[in-house]
């Protein structure tokens, strides 16, 4: 018996010695089951993480957009040119820097809707501000001064209504923009007279230097009339000997297409002017074209208004004299800079003015380098 | 993971189950809770669009009623003016107020004032009818139609532009809904094959016992004892039957050993008995050597005996009478353990027939402790030492040698001493005699063949200890002493 005793300690303490070694190698083999149970873990987790953003990535979507202390309204007549564009997103970053948001009312939506319609919407939805391309017509003072009437003041753009109870005119100084066309188109019959066209013998009285400038039928008023008075100043006091005819041609612009055919029909009357000065983007754009499709270039100059990427390329091969570069973002910016004025202190500057230069052959490179960059960036 | 060891097989397997089976259900519950949401999300898309047209209609119906009541007054149609008209502010009040960066909320700012300038206007229409005052009703009426129209295109282009908006988003969402297929499908394969390797690793690491065990048995089967001890990886069920496999396999080699040292033991005793068995048939076969018939032999010598009695030659009788005892006990005595005092009587028998024969040149003499003749002892042991001494210590030394029997009580054991004052040995003698290795001519010395190899190794037998018998010599002349130590 005892001897079984002590052979059962014996025995005990063997094994305890052989079961020790191994231990290490059993963990080592359940490593993998614990391992592979992470990776599930983990799987199911990403999934989770997978959910979260899809909810997060929706619930960003709906929630874009902080909040503005005011709310504006541009109201154009010609919405899709780049000059109008150039404004827009002018007063669009001078806007955002007062926490103020400027909705183009009629750049997608209403655009079979009319300025004086546009205005209706405006003033019916409550806005704090209106930027207006007004005109001088009774309708569109009725509406400005119903708008102030609100408490919601109106800057006009571009074009004026001086009777009405806007706050402010931001547009281009008229006198000086015709001056500077009157300068260019003496400087086109300068060079004329001196030979370098040869085609024509211009400029005397048998033949005398016609110049017509495109007035549209709308927005006709007394900005259009500085202009032409600042071009005809200037011919009156600077031509010299040369004899030049000057005329208006109304642009049919109450249409959606009406512009383009009212251009082309100058071209079909036979009396094609020598020197056509267009007074906005789109008038210069049409000229230009027919020109090109009447085989005029260089019978015709067009001294053009705005840039754009056409203007620019069409000045580049001569087909456009010399256009007029206007601070588009700098008028769009005034805008604003007057609405927040007049907010703030109640009255504001009433007119203000964007800077204009000149865009010729002798810089147009320059300006065509700078728009190549701006694509690319 | 040392409780883990600890568990029952039936709890591994059951929890390794249920574990596998959770992690399929909760990537289940993961997966139609996503599934569920992203229907959810996509029923919502249109919602925005479905408001929009029900306050469109909302506005329709109060443009309708009002017109309705301008065209025939009735009190009816004046109530359905007045619920279209508190229809139209519950839900226009929905519509956002706020000035973001969002479109679509500013298009609803600017809806919600039209439709308030709109209600005004319909308002003063109604009130104006309701005035009679025909210019005053019909100008607002026109006023009213005309942001009537306006407010319904702007609700139009709302929700036009929502449309837009939600469609890209629709297949957006839809583009998403398929690439969670895909993830879900990923996952749970994912989760399936995970499934799979636990399971297979988890069987493996309860079937890696079982099968050294098995493999070790099988080499216990084959009568292999000496295999390396099983390690007991856990306390589960495998590890109690891989403990109580080791016990076994201990104990089987135990008891192994135990029965073999028993054998061998056996066997050794059985040796031993055998040994002694082949020195006694050798010491009687020397000594039937030595006679030609002790049957004849004792037979003569009653003869000699009785003729020397009726003769009256009293010396005679008793010197045959001394032989024949003498050589009975040789034929008696000497293959059984016999006591001391008949092997000493023996020794008396031998040396008075010597005397007898060489004419009492022989002086014995006994000095014994009565105490331990009783004591036992292998039979024919004293004589051929006496024998031996007579032979060869005092044979060359005519009437003045001596042998000296002594029987005494020595550190707890018996000693008989025999001693004689002759030749003396030297100690190679009695080295090669100890060690049973010195040879001589026996018959030559005319004794009776047992010789001293085979009185030492019976008393070795006999005692079964290795110092039973002592030679002293303290050389040439100086005698010899035989001592024979036996236990008491």
């Amino acid at each position: 018996m005892i001897h079984i005793i002590k052979f059962r300690g014996k025995k005990k303490r063997q094994l305890h010695e052989k079961t020790k070694a191994p231990e290490k190698r059993f963990s080592g083999l359940t490593f993998l089951p614990v391992f592979l149970t992470a990776v599930c873990i983990i799987s199911t987790g990403l999934m989770a993480a997978y959910i979260l953003w899809f909810y997060q990535g929706s619930y960003q979507e709906e929630t874009s957009g902080e909040k503005y202390d005011r709310y504006y309204i541009m109201i154009t007549q010609d919405d899709k040119s780049a000059f109008w564009q150039s404004v827009y997103e002018g007063a669009c970053e001078r806007a955002l820097q007062e926490n103020v948001y400027v909705d183009w009312l009629g750049n997608d939506r209403f655009q079979d809707y009319g300025v004086e319609e546009q205005m209706e919407i405006a003033i019916a939805s409550g806005v704090d501000g209106i930027i207006v391309t007004a005109s001088e017509a009774e309708e569109m003072t009725a509406l400005i001064d119903q708008a102030a009437a609100k408490g919601i003041p109106v800057v006009t753009l571009y074009g004026d209504n001086t009777l009405s109870a806007r706050c402010s005119f931001v547009g281009v100084g008229g006198y000086n923009l015709g001056r500077e066309y009157g300068r260019q188109a003496l400087r086109i019959v300068e060079e004329r007279l001196a030979g370098t066209t040869e085609t024509l013998v211009v400029g005397t009285q048998d033949r005398p230097v016609r110049v017509t400038i495109l007035v549209n039928s709308y927005t006709k008023g007394l900005d259009q009339n500085i202009l032409y008075s600042g071009i005809q100043d200037t011919i009156e006091q600077e031509r010299g000997d040369a004899v030049i005819e000057l005329s208006l041609h109304s642009v049919d612009d109450t249409n959606a297409f009406s512009v383009e055919e009212s251009i082309r029909d100058i071209f079909m009357e036979g009396d094609i002017p020598d020197i056509l000065i267009c007074l906005n983007e789109l008038n210069t754009t049409c000229a230009y074209q027919a020109v090109v499709d009447y085989n005029k270039v260089g019978v015709v100059s067009i001294l053009g208004y705005y840039i754009s990427d056409t203007i620019l390329n069409a000045i580049d091969r001569n087909v456009i004299y010399a256009t007029v570069d206007i601070d588009t973002p700098q008028m769009g910016g005034f805008c604003i800079d007057a609405l927040q004025e007049y907010h703030d202190l109640g009255y504001t500057s009433q007119y203000f003015t964007a800077d204009i230069s000149l865009v010729s052959r002798e810089n147009v490179d320059e300006y065509l380098r700078r728009e190549e960059r701006t694509e690319n960036e | 993971m040392s409780k883990m060891r600890d568990v029952s097989l039936q709890l591994k397997i059951s929890s390794i189950y249920i574990i596998t089976n959770l992690l399929v259900v909760l990537v289940n519950i993961v997966l139609i809770v996503g599934i569920n949401s992203m229907s959810g999300r996509l029923d919502m898309v249109y919602q925005d669009n479905r408001h929009l047209n029900e306050f469109s209609d909302a506005v329709n119906a109060l443009q309708d009623d009002m017109t309705d009541y301008l065209n025939v007054k009735t009190s009816d149609s004046l109530e359905n003016y007045y619920r279209s008209e508190q229809l139209c502010r519950n839900m226009m009040a929905d519509l956002n107020e706020e000035v973001t960066g969002s479109v679509f909320d500013r298009m609803e700012r600017n809806i919600r004032h039209m439709t308030e300038v709109y209600l005004d206007e319909v308002a003063k229409t109604i009130e104006a009818k309701r005035g009679r005052n025909v210019e005053k009703y019909r100008l607002h009426y026109e006023n009213a139609t005309r942001m009537y129209d306006y407010t319904d295109t702007y609700i139009s282009d709302l929700n036009m532009e929502q449309f837009r908006s939600n469609s890209e988003r629709y297949s957006e969402l839809q583009q998403r809904f398929r690439l969670f297929e895909v993830v879900s499908v990923a996952a749970i394969l994912l989760v399936m094959a995970s499934n799979v390797c636990i399971i297979i690793s988890f069987v493996g690491t309860v079937i890696r016992p079982l099968k050294k065990l098995s493999s070790q048995a099988d080499e216990v089967a084959k009568g292999n004892f000496k295999i390396a001890l099983l390690p007991v990886e856990s306390k589960d069920e495998v590890g109690v039957v891989t403990g109580a496999f080791n016990s076994m396999v201990l104990s089987i080699g135990r008891y192994i050993e135990r029965i073999r040292e028993s054998m061998e033991a056996e066997r050794a005793l059985k040796e031993r008995e055998l040994l002694m068995e082949g020195h006694l048939k050798d010491a009687r076969l020397k000594y039937l050597q030595a006679q030609i018939n002790p049957h004849f032999l004792f037979n003569t010598l009653n003869a000699g005996a009785q003729l020397a009695m009726m003769e009256g030659a009293d010396r005679t009788y008793d010197y045959i009478q001394k032989v024949a005892q003498f050589y009975r006990y040789n034929m008696k005595k000497s293959e059984e353990t016999v006591t001391v005092a008949e092997e000493i009587e023996m020794v008396d028998s031998y040396i008075y027939i010597l005397n007898v024969r060489f004419a009492g040149d022989i002086h014995y003499e006994k000095r014994t402790d009565e105490s331990l003749l009783s004591v036992e002892m292998p039979g024919m042991i004293l004589q051929p030492i006496v024998e031996n001494c007579v032979n060869h210590g005092i044979r060359e030394m005519g009437d003045r040698g001596v042998i000296l029997l002594s029987l005494y009580e020595k550190e707890g054991k018996v000693c008989i001493s025999v001693k004689d004052n002759g030749v003396g040995m030297s100690r190679e003698i009695i080295e090669k005699v100890m060690s049973g290795t010195y040879r001589e001519d026996e018959m030559a010395t005319g004794g009776n063949g047992v010789g001293m190899d085979n009185v030492i190794s019976r008393m070795k037998l006999f005692t079964d200890n290795e110092n039973v018998m002592e030679i002293k010599s303290e050389g040439r002349g100086k005698g010899t002493e035989v001592c024979l130590y036996l236990q008491i």
